[in-house]
């Protein structure tokens, strides 16, 4: 699938060859190579925390490549500063617009193009360069207008301007249509088109497969910081690239005990909730964990994982539909209700809503502690026994119980999370990608301790982007997609092609029949 | 985390006691130069000013301090130290009590907010003499002084009514105490005794000091059709609002004719030199009393500034005579008949109103355009 | 070579730095005045022996750097409350003048009152119009995410003007000749002060108060989760704490204490409600609250720096520097305690111009 680079090739706008870059703990890419043609709008899939952000930000000089090169077309080039970027011709539309919004669209566009040096410019002729712009791609919009006065489809086209005004010849879009409308939507992908017609080239980063089915021209896919393949767009299928997404990974032996599945612990009886831009995230969503089973959520990120997450522990609210807890109605819970009802969130942001940063373990374990203590006191010397305890028996790595749990490794982090969640023995477990970014030694621990609650007879729901993963692990899977449960199914009846099938839209029983 | 706060604490503490420790030393020092000072000068008496603002504001702090170089200048034998910029409330009591116990002797306090710390600290050096400006509270050792400025409040009144083409004068004023609103009485009675069409309107600033605040309200004033602005305030900040405008001015405490040199007319003065000597050499005889002392234009406390290149002779020729007659105590500005905003006759003809009754005023006389909170 | 000074962030804020980049900020502060002092021909040495000795070479140097530093202790515990939960409450200087505002009603309205009825009566009141003078601009803040910062501040405005209506106005004292004055309070809503000195009872609330905001902190569930919420409010919705009962919470106390604190001024100090009694007390407050990083105990260390950096300055005008020596002092080493933050979070260090 992966075209192979000659150095004589000048047929690509930009090659990225054999891009490493390392972080902390983290390889965020890993001998990604990648290159999009002239009049070609390319679209990067992947998960969150796949990689593009990062294969991005090296694209627009923010940050160097460890390893690897880059070459505009056909050159050689180190980028040494966004701004270095964009005077060699490559913008990008972030998904936070970076406009002031009290000037006008032309002020905006002034304001990027001062360097220091002095020169005076002219509105009026700015004005008409504007609007000569906006003809050509057919972009409306009034140069005159304030930022603050535009819808956020014509802030979206401001930035675009902004970036061929510069004269940009790649444009990265970042999710560009997850802020718009369907119509505004295909409208930007009109002007895309029509820029790309005009010789530019396109990266739109989403993870909308439809949307990059209809409209692009290849597609290129990351999964954990590695390039799963460049595809044609007109010779895939949503399937194929949900299995690239998702990929495959060898189910490790694992000690998973028999267990009889006990009363339900969880039970969300046609649940709706709304996200975080007020539009439904969860949508009649039925569901059921029992103890002693872990159920696992598959879905592409963003179908409405975080939110059902939350609505659980009592973060979200519940719309309509109801919540019962060990059959005992906990729709209108508050968070405080929800720990109380013993229900444990591992939530996706470890360090700073799961941990705070800046406080010690002790304070951390305390977090979900104190309210369990009698009175209006503190008991330091609880806390610190508590804490000794989980960091003996889950083998934590930790300098010094004073210092700030920021200063903890990834997997410590995620064994002090994980530990302090089971300590007091819930009934549920919430775990919200409790593997992604950990080592296999961590990987391992945390399963077996999630394992551990299973047999113990309590539920766990746990979210994955992984399907290999929920295969090992789960005892039944339920399948998101925008916010609906496709159907639940038990791993070891249905294969990962079917789940994927599940994932892309498709209900259970249209995917087992169509495969 | 806690013990490494405790442990902040602890070393700022230590670093406090090293410093102190440090300084201290450097101190003594200099008290030991002091002290051979102070042999060198025994004979020296000891005199200090506690000022509200800053001494080079050109306005009321500024001409006591002139006052003091005065008194330093006629009086080879008299040390004056002075404390300027001293708010009104709890710093005033500390820094009059270190004053006296810094062994001086006699302590003029210049603002009116002084009055209690005055009073109190008073209490507790009596055989120190505290002069008290603009106050009403006396003690054994504690006397008043002020001078009467709305006598020359009036006359600058005349010029400027003399002067005004648009018959309506504005007047930017610090707060609505007794001391302002008699100077706004004073120069409407002389506006009108020219002019009797004119009206003053008056903005309050509710600051003394504030050149952008005050600036801001002559503006106000010249844009709603004032063409002289007259003020109560410390800085020249209101004339020179008015010079931009290519209008008049009538100033305050100081000749201001330097800040403002096309608009200003003239203006009261105050001279305290004089008076300083006198109360020093009255305090060195054993003369001293605790009166309250409030000095007519006849003692030269209180005068009016050059007249400005504008200011026409008819005008020069009528102030004069009404300074002659004011110096000779035949007429004073507050005599009958005056009328109040709403026309009440308040002081019948005839009658002249007493130093009582001008020093709690509280209403305005016909021709003023503003409110006194109540 | 080739290279550059650069800026390099911390992994850690190392104890040692937190603690010395404070006092070496302060000590570069004086060392900048004291170039400018030395300018103008006059030596620094002099000129801090002198503040040194004027706020602490007498017992009663001593005695009113400690009356100055009581509302500067009160505001700035106030301040570091709300600061902890970053609740940027710039509002003391409104919250201290409701608070005297309502002392000083409870004083004009029963001054045949005991001290004993009345003293407590007048704390209560100045707590409770600073308390809600605290709480208006919290209400927006936590239910409508409204920005504190510009509410409290401009609330000081209204709070200012309001005790100005009330000195000038109705509350005028009648013998008073028409000036911004209260009548004087009477014998009962005096605090004591002990012995000859100036130094009130408030000294003893202040230190109180902070010994209870320490304790609060450290050793309740509420003072724990005010820090929690502080450091991160996402983590205290997780945790299950109420965050807005806690914003309102906290925004009441912050401003009653503030309140106290122009409780203890109108009550001790001026004995009586008057234009401008307080030169800023607030503000300070926030300095001094950020120079104790917000620690209480570390508050009443600074308030008492700050109270004899004010007394100070005051004594060495009699010796012939001008006020304007002081303000520039005090300038000088906000300017340089505010920038030397920065070295607590970033190390400078020179090096090549290589990829990271």
């Amino acid at each position: 699938m992966q075209k192979p680079h000659s150095r004589e090739d000048l047929s690509y706008m930009v090659e990225m060859i054999g891009i490493t870059k390392r972080f902390p703990g983290i390889v965020a890419n890993d001998q990604i190579s990648f290159a999009v043609r002239p009049g070609e709008i390319h679209a990067l899939l992947g998960e969150n925390g796949a990689g593009k952000s990062t294969l991005m930000s090296i694209l627009t000089g923010l940050y160097r490549p460890d390893e690897g090169e880059i070459r505009l077309r056909g050159q050689q080039v180190h980028l040494q500063s966004p701004r270095d970027a964009v005077q060699r011709g490559i913008g990008m539309v972030h998904q936070h617009f970076k406009l002031v919004n009290s000037f006008t669209v032309a002020e905006n566009i002034l304001l990027g193009l001062q360097d220091g040096t002095g020169e005076v410019y002219q509105l009026h002729e700015i004005n008409k360069k504007i609007e000569a712009c906006s003809r050509e791609y057919g972009l409306q919009l009034d140069p005159q207008a304030k930022i603050w006065q535009l819808s956020v489809g014509e802030q979206q086209r401001a930035e675009i301007i902004k970036l061929l005004y510069r004269g940009a010849d790649l444009l990265i879009l970042d999710e560009p249509t997850a802020v718009l409308t369907p119509q505004e939507a295909t409208e930007l992908y009109k002007t895309l088109r029509r820029m790309a017609e005009l010789g530019k080239s396109v990266i739109v980063i989403s993870h909308k497969l439809s949307e990059v089915l209809e409209h692009t021209d290849a597609i290129t896919v990351l999964r954990s910081g590695r390039s799963v393949g460049t595809v044609a767009t007109s010779g895939t299928s949503e399937q194929e690239l949900t299995q690239m997404m998702v990929g495959r990974m060898l189910c490790p032996v694992l000690d998973k005990a028999n267990v009889m599945p006990g009363k339900p612990v969880l039970t969300l009886e046609n649940v709706t909730a709304l996200g975080d831009r007020g539009l439904p995230a969860l949508k009649e969503v039925t569901l059921t964990v029992n103890g002693g089973e872990i159920l696992g959520i598959a879905g592409v990120a963003g179908n409405g994982q975080k939110e059902l997450a939350e609505v659980i522990a009592g973060l979200r609210a519940i719309e309509s539909g109801t919540k019962w807890i060990n059959s005992v109605d906990h729709t209108g819970d508050t968070p405080q209700a929800a720990i109380h009802a013993g229900v444990s969130y591992i939530p996706e942001d470890r360090l700073g809503t799961g941990l705070v940063p800046n406080l010690n373990a002790v304070e951390n374990i305390l977090l979900k502690m104190y309210q369990k203590m009698p009175g209006w006191r503190i008991n330091w010397s609880q806390a610190a026994r508590d804490t000794t305890a989980i960091i003996k028996q889950h083998d934590i790595k930790i300098a010094h119980l004073d210092a700030p749990v920021k200063m903890l490794s990834g997997g410590n982090l995620q064994k002090l999370l994980l530990g302090r969640e089971i300590f007091h023995h819930p009934e549920l477990i919430v775990a919200m990608y409790p593997m992604r970014g950990l080592d296999i030694g961590a990987i391992e621990t945390i399963r077996k301790l999630l394992l551990e609650v299973r047999a113990a007879g309590k539920g766990v729901l746990l979210i994955s982007e992984e399907l290999d993963e929920l295969t090992c692990m789960a005892d039944r899977i339920a399948v998101f997609h925008e916010g609906m449960v496709m159907g639940v199914v038990r791993p070891q009846e249905v294969t990962i092609e079917t789940i994927g099938v599940m994932m892309a839209g498709k209900r259970m029983a249209v995917a087992m029949s169509g495969n | 985390m806690n013990k490494f706060k405790r442990g902040i604490a602890l070393l700022l503490s230590f670093l406090l006691v090293a410093a102190i420790a440090l300084t201290g030393c450097g101190g003594n020092q200099t008290t030991g130069d002091d002290k051979s000072k102070d042999v060198g000068n025994q004979q020296k008496l000891k005199v200090a000013f506690v000022y509200v603002g800053p001494v080079g504001d050109a306005g009321w702090s500024h001409s006591h301090d002139q006052g003091r170089k005065y008194l330093e200048k006629e009086m080879p034998n008299v040390e004056t130290t002075y404390v300027e910029s001293v708010p009104e409330g709890a710093d005033a009591e500390r820094v009059l009590t270190e004053l006296a116990s810094k062994g001086n002797k006699i302590i003029f306090a210049t603002s009116f907010g002084y009055m209690d710390p005055v009073i109190k600290v008073a209490q507790k050096f009596p055989d120190v003499v505290f002069m008290h400006a603009t106050g009403f509270k006396t003690a054994p050792n504690v006397g008043t002084y002020f001078g009467r400025e709305y006598q020359a409040r009036y006359l600058s009144g005349i010029a400027a009514g003399k002067q005004t083409q648009t018959n309506v004068l504005g007047y930017v004023a610090a707060f609505p105490i007794p001391e302002v609103v008699r100077g706004i009485n004073a120069f409407t009675l002389g506006v009108r005794s020219v002019n009797p069409n004119a009206t003053v309107k008056v903005v309050w600033t509710n600051t003394w000091y504030n050149p952008a605040t005050e600036k801001d309200a002559a503006k106000s004033l010249l844009d709603s059709g004032a063409d002289v602005i007259a003020m109560h305030q410390d800085t020249p900040a209101p004339m020179q609002a008015a010079e931009e405008k290519g209008k008049f001015a009538v100033g305050y405490h100081t000749d201001m004719s330097s800040f403002a040199p096309k608009a200003v007319l003239t203006g009261p003065v105050w001279n305290w030199g004089p008076y300083y000597v006198k109360t020093v050499k009255a305090v060195m005889d054993k003369t001293w009393t605790n009166e309250q002392y409030w000095g007519p234009m006849a003692d030269k406390i209180i005068d009016i500034a050059p007249f400005g290149p504008m200011v026409g002779d008819e005008a020069k020729a009528l102030i004069m005579k009404k300074r002659d007659a004011i110096d000779k105590g035949e007429w004073d500005v507050f005599t009958g008949p005056i009328k109040d905003q709403l026309g009440t006759v308040r002081v019948a003809e005839g009658q002249k109103m007493t130093d009582q009754e001008m020093l709690s005023f509280d209403w305005f006389v016909q021709g003023v355009e503003g409110m006194i909170s109540k | 070579m080739k290279g550059k000074w650069r800026w390099e962030k911390r992994e850690t804020s190392s104890k040692t730095v937190t603690i010395l980049v404070p006092i070496f900020s302060c000590v570069v502060g004086l060392l900048f005045a004291g170039i400018f002092i030395w300018v103008s021909g006059k030596n620094p040495l002099l000129v801090y022996g002198l503040m040194v000795e004027g706020a602490l070479g007498s017992a009663y140097g001593i005695s009113e750097t400690v009356v100055k530093a009581i509302p500067l202790m009160l505001t700035g515990l106030a301040v570091s409350l709300a600061f902890r939960m970053q609740l940027w409450n710039i509002g003391a200087e409104g919250q201290f003048y409701m608070g005297a505002f309502g002392a000083t009603w409870a004083a004009l309205t029963f001054p045949d009152w005991p001290a004993y009825l009345l003293l407590p009566t007048m704390l209560m009141l100045g707590f409770v119009a600073g308390g809600i003078w605290g709480l208006l601009p919290a209400i927006p803040r936590a239910y409508f995410k409204v920005n504190e910062t510009i509410t409290t501040l401009l609330m000081n405005y209204i709070a200012i003007l309001w005790v100005d209506y009330f000195v000038f106005g109705p509350w005028k004292d009648p013998k008073g000749m028409n000036f911004p004055l209260t009548a004087p309070f009477s014998e009962g809503a005096l605090l004591p002060a002990f012995g000859t000195s100036r130094i009130h009872v408030g000294l003893i609330l202040a230190l109180l108060i902070a010994a209870i905001f320490y304790y609060v902190l450290q050793y309740t569930k509420w003072g724990f989760e005010i820090r929690v919420s502080g450091e991160s409010p996402r983590a205290a919705h997780y945790a299950g704490m109420n965050h807005k009962r806690n914003i309102l919470l906290v925004m009441l106390i912050s401003g009653g204490i503030a309140g106290i604190a122009g409780m203890t001024e109108v009550s001790a100090i001026t004995q009586r409600l008057q234009h401008g009694i307080s030169p800023g007390y607030g503000y300070t407050a926030i300095i001094i609250a950020w120079l104790a990083r917000l620690h209480p105990l570390a508050i009443v260390f600074v308030s008492f720096l700050f109270g004899g950096l004010l007394v100070g300055g005051f004594s060495i005008q009699t010796s012939g520097f001008p006020a304007a020596t002081v303000a520039m002092l005090q300038g000088a080493i906000l300017f340089f305690v505010v920038g030397g933050e920065i070295f607590t979070q970033y190390r400078l260090t020179w090096g090549g111009k290589g990829e990271r």
